[in-house]
């Protein structure tokens, strides 16, 4: 057996990706509608968002810790990109020109997180529930913001459709948005960065030994801090592409999509302690995810049951990976024997 | 000891001057809607069921964790309950029913912080998704109501006339509570828990088996509140009060709960609970004022609580090192 | 002209909010030396590390590497200029591969902004090569054991053309068979040139290695000679400031032992096998070994707090199983751990609380309510008993002194009133003073007819205050020696 492979199995992304087998083919042996162009698709679809907003959690949770601020910090930060690009009347500029408005927004307020976080050296879970507060208050309540239309910039992106299919059987039809590639965009980014810069390397070295970092040089604070502002501005993209697949801008349908996330990035291999995770583990941890909320219907199980499903599957996936991180102690301390 | 009044009266003392500060605020601005014996009425009862779990979240923050379930345990609870007495069911063994499911969650939680060592903000997200989901389940996602007026009138009387008993409720839970933390092995332990469980383990304390009961407590105290909201409300749903989650942790660390566990007490808590519906009220006599502004102000709250705690304490451990 | 000191300082001070933990320190390292660093905790030994290598400011003093002033020193400096520190904890990152490890600092330090695989192989492959370290370079570290954790730390430093390799108690985390290797390595390492500073308190070590010998006490040397000048009589007295015939102390009087109470027959668990010993009421019985030699495990066992796989725990004669810390309790066993800090301590409550964690249940009613006066009064009590240094015992545990911290951590145990008592390192980073009143505690308690069993890897600390002693090594007993056979060499010999 080769190394690869050996070293394959340690991973947990590797029982992921076998539960994932499993699930698709079971949903298949009792509805025969999971492998059929259409159901694909609508899972490609509904991965798009979600996966987006997982890199928040995995650059949070590989360098500091929870971050439970994306999905506000999308709400918000495209309810200013549609409502500034309408204002400037910049509808008829490219939909790229709404999108950096909103990431730039989106910056502002993760740099707010990353200032506290930083700053203060207070757990990012609380403070990130407190400027997800903030942002909702200022959304709901300062702009008072409803249902709203697109730019039509926008609303012409997202009726550009990147693939169509049709299934010949059952008549049913499915699109694949555009976002999807703004979605493959950042994941080939974020790879190019966490794996061949030295700040991405820097993201990972943090996570791993905050004071063995500073040692050799990486500059902490200006890491965590930039992890907060790229994960602002990768969740204003996220709240746009989800403004642009449901063509139209909802703000009370972003809140607790953050949960949802966590689970899946946790699910996927990443470490909560910190310095551990992969972008791979992240899309198979989100697909996982979309997958149970979304074909739990196929296998006849009621839709009500979608909130069980989950809960236990974030318990189990954690419960897990907190035995085997206790299992590695006990390895370590055999080796440490072992050496003697 | 003389040092040990003064240090826990300092954060209570702020505390108070904060709450003094903002009902001279309110009497000064708002003199006619704000001094209403109606309108402390509705506080009384509007407050009673989310300062009670923040009771719960502040115990488990203490123990070292979080209970982000709360919420969630209640509405379950309120769910059971409103069904059982639906069906022309006793309103002592609803109660019974709602108190028990409570502590079972809650105890869930506490095997699965304690046990399998999930952190307590994974494990409680978890479970608090699980929980929403069984009541989904159980309740068709629909609302649960029409429930009998023997047991909604638990709402509407009060306590010589004027205290609504279920702001008698909290008060009593409080007490309790306050008495448990500060004067019993338990509440002891759950604080040495907190400041680090290692220790605990090495000096003989049951680590699990205090995180069960704390977080027992916790669901079981919840269970209370959806009881509460039960009656008030005279219905029950699996999503009510979401916003509430945030709102509990919040009091906590405003109350003087460290979130890193160890420190807090219930009085704080309790004092910081007054404080967040004063001030939820006071801007509810706005009407150009959305409600929605409620959670900006929190949210800047919490932050700007945390950031003051952080000075005050940098300052004293200072003093600290200085004297020693 | 290179200069024949590597590194000169000159009465550097410093101190930290009023406290001087240096008050005007020299050290002068001679070019390709080995030199040693000694001083008991506390004497100021890290913070000029620290100011050597740029992390902290001195308040006055002057630096000179390689004959250059540097009138400010940074860390990056410091590293331009030769010097790496080997920490204690040997700064690696446990979730990367061996080869960013090795890799990263060079990098970093060549302003590189991009990952080049093969440039980073070639740098891990080239730091191996320097001290012929046989390591899997895509390992993820914490798979490691501490050992090569440690190899990696010294191999990274060398890439840096280091002059001067500053090891902080390299040894604490090793087995014997591991400082031997570490030993070799310092060897070759003085062969090419490099000079090393070798920072320690274990006098066999100092010995061993070193050429030359700089001692401090409390922020000030006490003196710097060459190893060949010193002995280990002297060696003891410029740690401690106090003559070595002055610590040992009066043995127990035979009269005193009684019964066994405590007995292991064959016992075993993760990290030791086969262990047997008989503990008497007013006994001493030291327990003795390096790190990994399963000292700590057998305690651990004894404490009900690691599950024995094999044999039988006696206690009075009767045989017993200890399943969990409250059984340990309830047979009146206790147990001072090894790291105050971590497994002792609730650094940030109080004195108090500290005191009483563990007579929780005799304070309190039975329906566990506590009476806030007695609790006051048994910590209290314990406060003036053992001679805690502290105004009020409401203040934070943390604001002691280290010695006067052991002290509350005994105190808890003794106000169980214990039969066993079972302390893990009972001095370890405890000054002269405290360490001094912590043996003469356990002599009394000894005489009043508590069975004692100490566990350390101090020898002069088993010498000292025990009666017999057993020696571990590689998790089983290797030497069981009375009171006449007591001594350093026999100490020393039963390890090997």
């Amino acid at each position: 057996m080769n190394k690869t492979f050996k070293r394959m199995l340690k991973q947990s992304e590797f029982y992921v990706f076998l539960i994932i087998i499993v699930f698709a083919l079971i949903i298949e042996a009792k509805s025969g509608l999971f492998f059929t162009n259409n159901n694909l698709v609508d899972r490609l679809r509904s991965m798009i968002v979600p996966s987006i907003y997982a890199l928040c959690a995995l650059l949070a949770f590989v360098s500091t810790g929870p971050d439970v601020s994306f999905p506000l910090i999308g709400a918000l930060s495209s309810y200013l990109a549609i409502v500034i690009t309408e204002g400037l009347g910049l509808a008829g500029a490219p939909w790229i020109v709404s999108f950096l408005i909103g990431t730039f927004f989106g910056c502002l307020m993760g740099a707010l997180n990353g200032f506290i976080i930083v700053k203060y050296r207070f757990p990012s879970l609380i403070v990130t529930l407190g400027t997800s507060s903030i942002f909702n208050g200022i959304l709901l309540g300062a702009f008072e913001a409803g249902r709203m239309y697109l730019p039509e910039n926008l609303e012409n992106f997202a009726r550009t459709p990147l693939l169509t299919v049709k299934n010949a059987e059952t008549g049913l039809g499915s699109t694949l948005p555009m976002t999807f590639l703004i979605m493959v965009f950042l994941y080939i980014v974020a790879y190019f960065v966490l794996n061949k810069t030295m700040v991405g390397r820097g993201v990972y070295a943090v996570g791993g030994d905050e004071v063995s970092a500073e040692r050799a040089g990486f500059n902490v604070k200006a890491i965590r801090f930039g992890v907060f502002v790229v994960n602002g501005g990768l969740a204003a993209i996220g709240g746009l592409c989800y403004a642009v697949q449901a063509i139209r801008y909802l703000p009370t349908e972003y809140e607790g999509a953050e949960m949802e996330v966590i689970a899946a990035v946790i699910l996927g291999g990443t470490r909560m302690t910190g310095g551990v995770g992969t972008l791979k583990g992240c899309l198979l941890g989100t697909l996982l995810l979309t997958m149970v909320t979304n074909s739990l219907i196929m296998l006849g199980i009621p839709i009500e049951w979608q909130k069980v499903f989950i809960g236990a599957i974030i318990i189990i996936g954690t419960a897990v990976s907190a035995i085997q991180s206790h299992a590695g102690a006990k390895v370590k301390t055999r080796l440490k024997k072992e050496a003697a | 000891m003389s040092n040990k009044k003064i240090k826990i009266d300092s954060n209570i003392v702020r505390l108070l001057i904060i709450l003094l500060v903002f009902i001279v605020l309110a009497c000064v601005t708002k003199p006619s809607q704000f001094i209403k014996i109606a309108n402390f009425q509705t506080m009384a009862k509007a407050l009673s069921e989310y300062g009670l779990m923040a009771v719960g979240v502040g115990i488990c923050m203490i123990s070292g964790g979080i209970d982000l379930s709360t919420v969630y345990i209640a509405n379950l609870c309120g769910i059971l309950s409103g069904l059982y007495l639906q069906g022309g069911g006793n309103n002592a063994v609803a109660v019974l029913i709602a108190l028990v499911v409570g502590a079972a969650c809650g105890a869930f939680n506490g095997f699965l912080v304690s046990y399998l060592k999930i952190p307590a903000m994974l494990a409680t997200l978890g479970s608090y998704q699980l929980f929403q989901g069984i009541a989904i389940v159980i309740s068709g996602g629909s609302t649960v109501s029409g429930i009998p007026a023997s047991f909604t009138s638990f709402a509407t009387t009060a306590l010589f006339s004027y205290i609504p008993l279920s702001f008698v409720v909290f008060v009593l839970v409080c007490a309790a509570m306050t008495f448990v933390m500060s004067k019993t092995k338990f509440g002891t332990r759950m604080y040495l828990v907190g400041t680090n469980e290692k220790a605990a383990r090495f000096a003989g304390i049951r680590c699990n088996k205090i995180l069960i009961q704390t977080y027992l407590l916790s669901g079981l105290i919840s269970g209370i509140a959806g009881l509460l909201s039960l009656a008030r409300l005279n219905s029950a749903k699996a999503d009510f009060g979401s916003s509430y989650t945030m709102q509990c942790i919040l009091i906590a660390v405003l109350g003087g709960v460290n979130p890193n566990g160890g420190f807090g007490t219930i009085p704080g808590i309790a004092i910081a609970v007054l404080i967040l519906q004063m001030m939820s009220s006071y801007l509810n006599m706005f009407p150009g004022v959305s409600n929605y502004y409620r959670n900006l102000i929190w949210g800047v709250a919490l932050i700007g609580v945390l950031i003051m705690n952080f000075i005050l304490d940098k300052r004293r451990t200072q003093k600290l090192s200085k004297t020693s | 002209m290179e200069s024949e000191n590597i590194l000169c300082v000159k009465g550097i001070k410093k101190s930290f909010g009023g406290v001087h933990a240096l008050k005007g320190v020299d050290l002068t390292i001679k070019r390709g030396e080995t030199h040693c660093l000694a001083g008991e905790n506390g004497c100021g030994k890290s913070t000029i590390i620290k100011v050597i290598s740029g992390f902290y400011k001195p308040d006055a003093g002057s630096i000179e590497v390689d004959g250059k002033g540097y009138p400010v020193m940074t860390p990056a400096e410091a590293i331009k200029a030769g010097i790496q520190v080997i920490y204690q904890d040997f700064s690696v990152f446990p979730n990367l591969s061996v080869i960013e490890n090795l890799a990263f600092n060079q990098v970093l330090a060549n302003k590189k902004k991009f990952v080049n695989k093969k440039e980073f192989r070639r740098i891990a492959e080239e730091a191996v090569k320097k001290i012929n370290f046989d390591v899997d370079l895509d390992a993820r570290v914490e798979t490691l054991p501490v050992a090569d954790k440690q190899l990696i730390a010294i191999s990274r430093a060398l890439l840096d053309n280091a002059k001067l390799i500053i090891m902080d108690e390299p040894t604490t985390a090793l087995t014997k068979k591991e400082v031997n290797r570490l030993f070799e390595i310092i060897a070759d390492l003085k062969k090419s040139g490099v000079t090393i500073l070798f920072v320690s308190h274990k006098l066999d070590e100092v010995f061993e290695i070193s050429d030359s010998i700089t001692i401090l006490r409390n922020g000030e040397n006490v003196i710097s000679c060459p190893t060949s000048e010193m002995t280990e009589e002297k060696f003891a007295y410029y740690m401690t400031g106090r003559h070595f015939d002055t610590q040992v102390e009066k043995k127990t009087n035979p009269d005193q032992i009684g019964d066994v109470v405590l007995e292991a027959k064959n016992l075993s668990a993760p990290g030791f096998e086969n262990v047997s010993f008989q503990l008497r009421k007013g006994e001493i019985l030291g327990v003795t070994g390096q790190l990994g030699s399963g000292r700590t495990e057998l305690s651990l066992a004894l404490f009900g707090m690691l599950k024995p796989t094999g044999g039988q725990i006696l206690v009075d004669g009767r045989e017993v199983k200890i399943g969990s810390v409250t059984a340990a309790q309830k047979l009146g066993i206790a147990l001072v751990p090894e790291d105050r800090l971590t497994e002792g301590l609730f650094l940030p409550q109080s004195i108090m609380r500290n005191n009483v964690v563990s007579v929780l249940d005799r304070l309190a009613n039975k329906l566990g309510f506590l009476s806030s006066r007695k609790v006051e009064e048994e910590s209290e009590k314990w406060v003036k008993e053992l001679g805690v240094a502290t105004k009020d015992h409401m203040l934070p545990v943390q604001t002691l002194s280290g010695g006067n911290q052991q002290k509350v951590v005994l105190a808890r145990w003794l106000a169980s009133e214990p039969k066993v008592l079972i302390l893990n390192g009972p001095t370890v980073g405890v000054d002269i003073g405290a360490k001094y009143d912590i043996h003469n505690l356990l002599r009394q308690l000894a005489a009043q007819g508590m069975a004692i069993l100490v566990v350390s890897d101090d020898t002069a600390e088993v010498i000292a205050t025990c009666d017999r002693a057993i020696v571990m090594q590689a998790g089983r007993v290797t030497g069981n020696l009375s009171e006449k056979d007591l001594n350093a060499d026999t100490l020393a010999q039963a390890a090997l």
